[in-house]
Protein backbone atom coordinates (compact mmCIF):
# COMPACT_ATOMS: atom_id res chain seq x y z
CA UNK A 1 0.00 0.00 0.00
CA UNK A 2 1.13 3.48 -1.21
CA UNK A 3 0.39 4.95 2.30
CA UNK A 4 3.37 3.29 4.10
CA UNK A 5 5.58 3.25 1.51
CA UNK A 6 9.09 4.38 2.34
CA UNK A 7 12.67 4.97 0.78
CA UNK A 8 15.75 4.33 3.05
CA UNK A 9 17.26 7.45 2.88
CA UNK A 10 14.24 9.09 4.94
CA UNK A 11 15.45 7.45 8.05
CA UNK A 12 16.95 10.45 10.59
CA UNK A 13 16.60 12.78 12.70
CA UNK A 14 19.42 14.11 15.51
CA UNK A 15 20.54 12.63 18.46
CA UNK A 16 18.43 14.43 20.98
CA UNK A 17 15.01 13.18 18.73
CA UNK A 18 16.33 10.11 19.08
CA UNK A 19 16.81 9.86 22.63
CA UNK A 20 12.73 10.69 23.02
CA UNK A 21 11.77 8.58 20.52
CA UNK A 22 13.48 5.52 18.63
CA UNK A 23 11.71 6.47 15.29
CA UNK A 24 12.52 8.94 12.59
CA UNK A 25 10.44 10.75 10.42
CA UNK A 26 11.27 13.38 7.76
CA UNK A 27 9.20 16.22 6.29
CA UNK A 28 8.82 15.35 2.51
CA UNK A 29 7.48 11.81 4.24
CA UNK A 30 4.87 13.79 6.51
CA UNK A 31 3.97 15.92 3.25
CA UNK A 32 3.30 12.81 1.12
CA UNK A 33 1.20 10.51 3.69
CA UNK A 34 -1.04 13.90 4.39
CA UNK A 35 -1.54 14.42 1.13
CA UNK A 36 -2.71 10.88 0.71
CA UNK A 37 -4.71 10.72 3.96
CA UNK A 38 -6.46 13.93 3.15
CA UNK A 39 -9.31 11.88 1.77
CA UNK A 40 -9.86 10.01 4.48
CA UNK A 41 -8.73 11.97 7.53
CA UNK A 42 -11.90 13.52 8.98
CA UNK A 43 -13.28 9.74 9.18
CA UNK A 44 -10.54 8.34 10.24
CA UNK A 45 -9.49 10.67 12.95
CA UNK A 46 -12.70 12.46 12.96
CA UNK A 47 -14.91 10.96 15.77
CA UNK A 48 -12.42 9.10 17.36
CA UNK A 49 -10.33 12.45 18.61
CA UNK A 50 -13.11 14.44 18.89
CA UNK A 51 -12.88 14.71 22.96
CA UNK A 52 -9.41 15.84 22.98
CA UNK A 53 -10.12 18.45 20.47
CA UNK A 54 -13.07 19.70 23.01
CA UNK A 55 -10.89 19.52 25.96
CA UNK A 56 -7.62 21.49 24.55
CA UNK A 57 -10.55 24.31 23.23
CA UNK A 58 -11.93 24.51 26.83
CA UNK A 59 -7.85 24.62 28.12
CA UNK A 60 -7.43 27.71 25.67
CA UNK A 61 -9.66 29.91 28.09
CA UNK A 62 -10.39 32.33 24.65
CA UNK A 63 -10.99 35.77 25.52
CA UNK A 64 -12.05 38.37 22.60
CA UNK A 65 -10.12 39.22 20.59
CA UNK A 66 -7.03 36.70 21.03
CA UNK A 67 -4.46 35.78 18.82
CA UNK A 68 -4.45 32.08 17.94
CA UNK A 69 -2.08 30.05 15.81
CA UNK A 70 -3.06 26.31 14.86
CA UNK A 71 -0.16 24.48 13.92
CA UNK A 72 -1.11 21.54 12.00
CA UNK A 73 -4.36 22.82 10.79
CA UNK A 74 -4.88 20.01 8.40
CA UNK A 75 -8.79 19.37 7.13
CA UNK A 76 -9.81 22.35 9.35
CA UNK A 77 -11.57 20.07 11.50
CA UNK A 78 -11.21 22.43 14.31
CA UNK A 79 -11.50 25.67 12.58
CA UNK A 80 -15.54 25.87 13.31
CA UNK A 81 -15.29 25.37 17.31
CA UNK A 82 -13.27 28.47 18.04
CA UNK A 83 -15.71 31.37 19.12
CA UNK A 84 -15.72 34.46 16.18
CA UNK A 85 -14.50 36.94 18.34
CA UNK A 86 -10.70 35.61 18.09
CA UNK A 87 -8.26 35.56 15.15
CA UNK A 88 -7.33 32.28 13.93
CA UNK A 89 -4.42 31.31 11.99
CA UNK A 90 -3.46 27.89 10.79
CA UNK A 91 -0.55 26.66 9.35
CA UNK A 92 0.37 23.08 7.75
CA UNK A 93 3.15 21.59 5.09
CA UNK A 94 0.45 19.81 3.23
CA UNK A 95 -0.77 21.73 0.71
CA UNK A 96 -3.69 18.93 0.11
CA UNK A 97 -4.99 19.07 3.80
CA UNK A 98 -4.82 22.77 3.61
CA UNK A 99 -6.92 22.18 -0.04
CA UNK A 100 -9.72 20.92 2.32
CA UNK A 101 -9.37 23.31 4.91
CA UNK A 102 -9.94 26.43 2.64
CA UNK A 103 -13.03 24.36 1.40
CA UNK A 104 -14.18 24.19 4.84
CA UNK A 105 -13.60 27.43 5.81
CA UNK A 106 -15.26 28.78 2.79
CA UNK A 107 -18.19 26.23 3.18
CA UNK A 108 -18.95 27.24 6.79
CA UNK A 109 -18.32 30.89 5.91
CA UNK A 110 -15.28 31.16 9.17
CA UNK A 111 -13.91 34.67 8.40
CA UNK A 112 -12.24 34.29 11.83
CA UNK A 113 -9.67 32.03 10.34
CA UNK A 114 -6.93 32.48 7.76
CA UNK A 115 -4.74 29.76 6.16
CA UNK A 116 -1.07 29.66 5.23
CA UNK A 117 1.28 26.76 4.45
CA UNK A 118 4.14 27.32 6.46
CA UNK A 119 6.83 24.71 7.92
CA UNK A 120 5.61 23.90 11.42
CA UNK A 121 9.76 24.01 12.84
CA UNK A 122 10.69 27.27 10.74
CA UNK A 123 7.39 29.73 11.54
CA UNK A 124 7.47 32.81 9.85
CA UNK A 125 5.79 34.96 12.33
CA UNK A 126 7.47 37.46 15.01
CA UNK A 127 8.31 36.89 18.50
CA UNK A 128 5.99 37.00 20.87
CA UNK A 129 2.63 37.32 18.21
CA UNK A 130 0.20 34.98 19.40
CA UNK A 131 -1.96 34.29 23.00
CA UNK A 132 -2.74 31.02 21.93
CA UNK A 133 -0.60 28.34 20.52
CA UNK A 134 -1.86 25.10 19.54
CA UNK A 135 -0.81 22.05 18.18
CA UNK A 136 -3.24 19.36 18.02
CA UNK A 137 -1.91 15.64 16.72
CA UNK A 138 1.10 17.52 15.44
CA UNK A 139 4.17 16.66 17.13
CA UNK A 140 4.43 12.97 16.46
CA UNK A 141 4.32 13.55 12.82
CA UNK A 142 7.04 16.20 12.78
CA UNK A 143 10.69 15.11 12.22
CA UNK A 144 12.09 17.47 15.00
CA UNK A 145 9.31 17.47 17.92
CA UNK A 146 11.69 19.72 19.76
CA UNK A 147 12.03 22.65 16.95
CA UNK A 148 8.43 22.60 16.64
CA UNK A 149 8.19 23.23 20.09
CA UNK A 150 10.73 26.04 20.95
CA UNK A 151 9.51 27.87 17.28
CA UNK A 152 5.44 27.57 19.58
CA UNK A 153 7.31 28.84 22.59
CA UNK A 154 9.36 31.85 20.12
CA UNK A 155 5.45 33.10 18.76
CA UNK A 156 3.32 32.67 21.97
CA UNK A 157 3.87 36.14 24.12
CA UNK A 158 4.59 35.67 27.71
CA UNK A 159 2.13 34.62 29.66
CA UNK A 160 0.06 33.39 26.56
CA UNK A 161 -0.93 29.22 26.55
CA UNK A 162 1.14 26.58 24.55
CA UNK A 163 -1.43 23.40 24.22
CA UNK A 164 -0.23 20.99 22.72
CA UNK A 165 -2.74 17.70 22.22
CA UNK A 166 -0.80 14.36 21.43
CA UNK A 167 0.29 10.72 22.31
CA UNK A 168 3.06 10.42 24.35
CA UNK A 169 4.68 7.19 25.77
CA UNK A 170 3.05 5.53 28.56
CA UNK A 171 4.72 5.75 31.97
CA UNK A 172 3.00 2.01 32.48
CA UNK A 173 6.24 0.17 32.26
CA UNK A 174 4.85 -2.65 29.87
CA UNK A 175 2.91 -0.32 27.65
CA UNK A 176 5.76 1.51 27.23
CA UNK A 177 7.72 -1.34 26.32
CA UNK A 178 4.77 -1.77 23.68
CA UNK A 179 5.10 1.11 22.47
CA UNK A 180 8.81 1.44 21.80
CA UNK A 181 8.25 -1.84 20.32
CA UNK A 182 5.71 -0.75 17.75
CA UNK A 183 7.36 2.70 17.24
CA UNK A 184 9.26 1.59 14.26
CA UNK A 185 6.40 0.19 12.41
CA UNK A 186 3.66 3.16 13.43
CA UNK A 187 6.67 5.51 11.61
CA UNK A 188 5.44 4.22 8.49
CA UNK A 189 2.37 5.73 8.74
CA UNK A 190 4.31 9.53 9.53
CA UNK A 191 3.34 8.49 13.54
CA UNK A 192 6.30 8.14 16.61
CA UNK A 193 4.33 6.42 19.04
CA UNK A 194 7.20 6.30 21.62
CA UNK A 195 7.56 10.49 22.50
CA UNK A 196 9.02 10.56 26.15
CA UNK A 197 6.86 13.38 27.27
CA UNK A 198 9.20 14.95 30.00
CA UNK A 199 12.18 15.23 27.71
CA UNK A 200 9.99 16.50 25.42
CA UNK A 201 9.27 19.20 27.86
CA UNK A 202 12.27 19.99 29.11
CA UNK A 203 14.35 20.32 25.86
CA UNK A 204 11.53 22.34 24.76
CA UNK A 205 11.71 24.69 27.85
CA UNK A 206 8.31 24.09 28.66
CA UNK A 207 6.90 24.09 32.34
CA UNK A 208 2.86 22.74 32.31
CA UNK A 209 0.75 23.53 34.33
CA UNK A 210 -1.48 21.09 33.64
CA UNK A 211 -1.57 17.37 31.71
CA UNK A 212 -4.76 15.15 31.21
CA UNK A 213 -5.37 12.20 29.95
CA UNK A 214 -8.06 12.36 26.76
CA UNK A 215 -10.14 10.40 24.04
CA UNK A 216 -10.74 6.38 24.03
CA UNK A 217 -8.60 4.75 27.23
CA UNK A 218 -6.84 8.15 28.14
CA UNK A 219 -4.26 7.26 25.81
CA UNK A 220 -3.71 10.75 24.37
CA UNK A 221 -2.18 14.23 26.48
CA UNK A 222 -3.44 17.68 26.75
CA UNK A 223 -0.24 19.52 28.05
CA UNK A 224 -0.96 22.98 28.42
CA UNK A 225 1.93 25.47 29.33
CA UNK A 226 1.85 29.69 30.31
CA UNK A 227 4.43 30.76 28.57
CA UNK A 228 7.28 31.93 30.61
CA UNK B 1 -9.75 35.22 4.25
CA UNK B 2 -7.35 37.07 1.59
CA UNK B 3 -4.15 38.66 3.58
CA UNK B 4 -4.62 41.72 5.22
CA UNK B 5 -2.64 44.22 7.16
CA UNK B 6 -3.17 42.48 10.28
CA UNK B 7 -1.65 39.72 8.48
CA UNK B 8 1.54 41.52 7.05
CA UNK B 9 2.13 43.05 10.34
CA UNK B 10 2.89 39.93 11.66
CA UNK B 11 4.28 38.00 8.74
CA UNK B 12 7.78 37.30 8.32
CA UNK B 13 10.13 36.01 5.61
CA UNK B 14 11.15 32.62 6.01
CA UNK B 15 14.65 33.15 5.49
CA UNK B 16 15.44 36.64 7.13
CA UNK B 17 12.86 37.05 9.21
CA UNK B 18 11.80 40.13 7.74
CA UNK B 19 8.83 41.81 6.87
CA UNK B 20 7.26 40.91 3.49
CA UNK B 21 4.94 43.36 1.81
CA UNK B 22 2.07 42.40 -0.90
CA UNK B 23 3.15 42.46 -4.57
CA UNK B 24 1.54 41.51 -8.27
CA UNK B 25 -1.51 43.01 -7.52
CA UNK B 26 -1.50 40.80 -3.87
CA UNK B 27 -0.89 37.66 -5.49
CA UNK B 28 2.65 37.41 -3.71
CA UNK B 29 4.55 38.40 -0.75
CA UNK B 30 8.04 39.97 -0.84
CA UNK B 31 10.86 40.06 0.94
CA UNK B 32 13.23 43.66 0.34
CA UNK B 33 16.11 42.14 1.75
CA UNK B 34 16.90 38.59 0.01
CA UNK B 35 15.01 39.50 -2.85
CA UNK B 36 12.44 36.21 -2.61
CA UNK B 37 9.05 36.40 -3.73
CA UNK B 38 6.27 33.83 -2.13
CA UNK B 39 3.35 33.03 -3.66
CA UNK B 40 -0.12 33.04 -2.86
CA UNK B 41 -2.07 30.42 -4.02
CA UNK B 42 -6.10 30.24 -3.51
CA UNK B 43 -5.61 32.84 -0.46
CA UNK B 44 -2.93 30.73 1.11
CA UNK B 45 0.48 32.68 1.25
CA UNK B 46 3.21 29.82 0.80
CA UNK B 47 5.94 30.93 3.04
CA UNK B 48 8.39 27.91 2.00
CA UNK B 49 11.91 28.88 0.68
CA UNK B 50 11.94 25.76 -1.51
CA UNK B 51 8.76 27.29 -2.88
CA UNK B 52 9.76 31.01 -3.72
CA UNK B 53 11.50 32.70 -6.40
CA UNK B 54 14.28 35.50 -6.89
CA UNK B 55 13.31 38.19 -8.17
CA UNK B 56 15.18 41.89 -8.35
Amino acid sequence: MALFEREDNEYGGDVATRALSVAAVETHFVERVYGKLSKVYDIVFGPTLHPGRLSALEHMRIQPGDRILEVGVGTGINASLYPRHCHVTGIDLSRSMLDKARERVAREGLQHVRLMEMDASSLTFADETFDIVYAPYLVSVVPDPVQVAREMRRVCRKGGRIVILNHFRSPNPVLSRAERAISPLTVHIGFKSDLDLPGFLAQADLQPVSIEKVNVLGMWSLVTCLRA
Amino acid sequence: MPVDAALLEILACPNCKTPVRLVKEETALKCDQCHRVYPIKDDIPVMLIEEATVEP
